[in-house]
């Protein structure tokens, strides 16, 4: 039975919105709800995708759990300790074991430093080694990532997407990760390199053990590389299970239309049929809260076929994710 | 019956010269594509294999020198035929050796000076474009209804500009904004990504123009909007029957819109022909470089088995030092040992392997 790695549960992040001078005497300061009460627990070789549109939490839950943003409430258990407001310095140990692969490649890197000194910079700032261990570790680091040692003293701006990329999985591989946010990690890339990566990735699990928080809005990717999916809406997961039946037999509407999407778009036959259901709602999408119970109500098509029913809209009724059987979770009041 | 092409690009070479390489960056090195009317011609690709910097050469916006340096782009509707790059040899000398261009001299700013002038009334009026990145493609200072109009008053004979408001309100909601009486009056940063690039396609097609050109439409946006961004093309395109280039490295876009395919690589079209021909999910006669890309994509049988994705090993091709054999030999699992030294010194032409189809490829003939 594998370990449990990372257990989240009812974390919340609130973004405050910045006031300007005159608004800041009358009005209430408004907040942001990017997360909003999330739990979820991830198992040592295991990994759990994240999709959702952009602008539903995704990158923040990433961030919060690493502690590179402080959470608003709620609890964060990585392997066995609650970092959920632990000082930086007792911190500092377990950030090794945990870190993120983040979206932008060319940000992430830095423009004036070749690449062997990126990835000695990295395995010296939590470890003192010397110049040969730190020579032997980086040709270790490349081996592993599949990556010519002719580039080492390239500058990032020499290397094309798919080494880029190559280069930030060695960097966190460098430290000592175990846990590993990656955060849209192929969604800059060709088809031909996003294989690459994700074959790297899950060479790397198999190898070293890994978990990753995989986070993208690749639908097919995600269902490829992940054994759980969680369906993130507005800040909350509305549907988390195997990733196969998420894909498959989804039961939240929002999933069901994130799925039917890729097919559609792929389906020659579905460009002859020209009407199709809720197009108009599409268009509306509001990053703040809807005005009370289910946050999907006005886009949702079962909300409408029903007839509007009261408990989608009211205030009192925000429905929760209950297990529907097989770790199957769901937060709707009237699943497919 | 085919139609006659509204577009015809023939050997077109668009070079850059690197400072730093001291060499030139070959980024379109002889295309020859046709579209016909009402056609929609889907060009894919990885990136800088040339496929943007293709459609820039026809719309004349290659910034940077020395740009475009040889072809001929043949455009033919009922009111005007022209040729775009029209006395284009009259500015530029080339130096061949051993069948490259090793040199370029070219009289730029008289050659900007002709283009402009065969390229007013065309640019914006006959050919329009939809870029990639539709928030940074609008002006952030005015609201998205006078960018419309403008263009509208600027191409059409609407001039009044009531009137052409009322037209721009009529394109806004023929690309689906909703209530476009109010959105018309919206700044750029105002809308979503999926709602600018809308705007962006409504004012393309405001002017009403023989030939789109559409630069990677959907990339960038969630997957909920992009299937839709692709249904209003779709629709659009059965509706209106726009002549589309379609421009896009995702291969489920090009195979929902495109009527035929041009794959591009290095800076050449290596397969070139109908869309269910090339984009069939069956590997015979096709072009290795397209059999791999179709494969690197996730399909219900990798996620089935879990099984590992085919890569295609190795980078995108530079376009500095272009090897002298075929372009995609370094990258290609489908060498035999028969055709490796051929591969490997000799450039395979563009040639026809079944009837419309194309391929670049020594596999097929020898």
């Amino acid at each position: 039975m594998p370990k449990t790695i990372l257990e989240v549960t009812d974390l919340k992040k609130h973004f405050k919105h910045r006031k300007g001078l005159f608004s800041s005497f009358s009005e209430q300061e408004r907040t942001i709800p990017a997360v909003d009460g999330v739990s979820f627990y991830l198992k040592e070789n295991e990994t759990v995708g994240l999709v959702g549109e952009s602008g539903c939490g995704k990158t923040t839950i990433g961030r919060t759990i690493l502690r590179l943003e402080n959470p608003t409430s709620g609890r964060i258990l990585f392997d066995g300790n609650d970092i959920t407001a632990m000082p930086a310095d007792q911190l500092r140990p377990l950030r090794g074991q945990m870190q993120m692969i983040f979206q932008d490649l060319d940000a992430a890197l830095n423009p004036k430093m070749r690449i062997r000194d990126i990835l000695k910079e990295a395995i010296t700032v939590h470890h003192q080694a010397s110049d040969e261990e730190v020579d032997r570790r980086i040709v270790e680091l490349l081996e592993q990532v599949n990556l010519k040692k002719s580039k080492l003293s390239n500058f990032p701006h020499e290397l094309s997407g798919g080494e880029k990329r190559r280069v930030g999985v060695a960097r966190v591989l460098s430290v000592g990760a175990r846990f590993i946010v990656a955060d849209e990690p192929t969604s800059a890339l060709d088809v031909s390199i996003q294989a690459q990566v994700v074959n790297l990735l899950r060479d790397l699990q198999q190898r070293l053990g890994l978990s990753y928080l995989f986070i993208s809005h690749d639908l097919r990717v995600v269902e490829l590389i992940s054994h759980k999916v969680a369906v993130m809406y507005l800040g909350k997961i509305v549907e988390m299970g195997l990733s196969e039946r998420i894909a498959h037999a989804p039961r939240h509407p929002y999933t069901h239309i994130l799925w039917s999407s890729l097919v559609e778009k792929q389906s020659k036959e579905a460009s002859r049929c020209t009407t199709r259901p809720h197009s108009g709602v599409w268009g509306v999408f509001d990053f703040e809260r809807p005005q009370g119970g289910c946050r999907f109500a006005p886009r949702c098509p079962v909300y409408e076929s029903k007839g509007k029913p009261v408990v989608c809209v009211d205030s009192a009724s925000e429905p929760r994710l209950r297990d529907i059987g097989n770790g199957h979770q769901v937060a709707c009041h009237f699943p497919l | 019956m085919k139609n006659a092409p509204l577009l015809k690009i023939e050997d077109l070479r668009t070079y850059f010269y690197s400072k730093s390489k001291q060499a030139f960056i070959r980024s379109v090195d002889g295309v020859s594509l046709e579209i016909a009317r009402g056609e929609t011609l889907g060009v894919v690709g990885e990136s800088g294999s040339g496929k943007s910097i293709t459609a820039l050469s026809v719309m004349g916006l290659v910034g940077g020198g020395p740009g475009v340096i040889s072809g001929k782009i043949g455009f033919k509707t009922e009111k005007t035929r022209k040729n775009l790059l029209q006395d284009l040899d009259d500015h530029v000398k080339l130096a061949w050796d051993n069948g490259k261009i090793m040199g370029v001299d070219k009289d730029v700013v008289g050659w900007e000076k002709n283009a402009g002038r065969v390229m007013s009334g065309v640019r914006g009026k006959e050919i329009a474009m939809i870029f990639q990145n539709p928030k940074a493609s609008l002006n952030p200072f005015t609201t998205v209804g006078s960018q419309i109009t403008e263009a509208i008053q600027l191409h059409t004979d609407i001039k009044d500009p009531l009137q052409a408001r009322e037209r721009a309100i009529h394109w806004l909601s023929r690309v689906k904004i909703d209530t476009p009486r109010l959105r018309i009056d919206n700044y750029p940063y105002g809308l979503s990504g999926g709602m600018c690039q809308r705007a962006m396609i409504a004012m393309a097609l405001a002017c009403e123009p023989s030939l789109l050109i559409a630069d990677e439409p959907t990339t960038g946006l969630d997957a909920t909007i992009q299937s839709k961004i692709t249904d209003l093309l779709a629709e659009l395109k059965s509706e209106l029957g726009v002549t589309t280039m379609l421009i896009s490295h995702d291969i489920s876009v090009i195979s929902r819109l495109s009527d035929s395919v041009a794959v591009m690589y290095g800076g050449t079209v290596v397969e070139y022909g109908p869309a269910r021909d090339i984009l069939a999910s069956t590997l015979e006669s096709k072009h290795p470089y397209t059999s791999a890309l179709l494969e690197s994509i996730p399909t219900e049988r990798h996620i089935k088995a879990k099984e590992h994705l085919r890569a295609i090993e190795g980078d995108v091709l530079d376009t500095v030092n272009i090897p002298a054999g075929c372009r995609f030999y370094a990258r290609c699992n489908r060498v035999t040992d028969t055709i490796r030294e051929k591969c490997e010194r000799h450039e395979p032409d563009l040639r026809e392997i079944s009837p419309g189809h194309r391929a670049r490829c020594w596999l097929y003939f020898d």
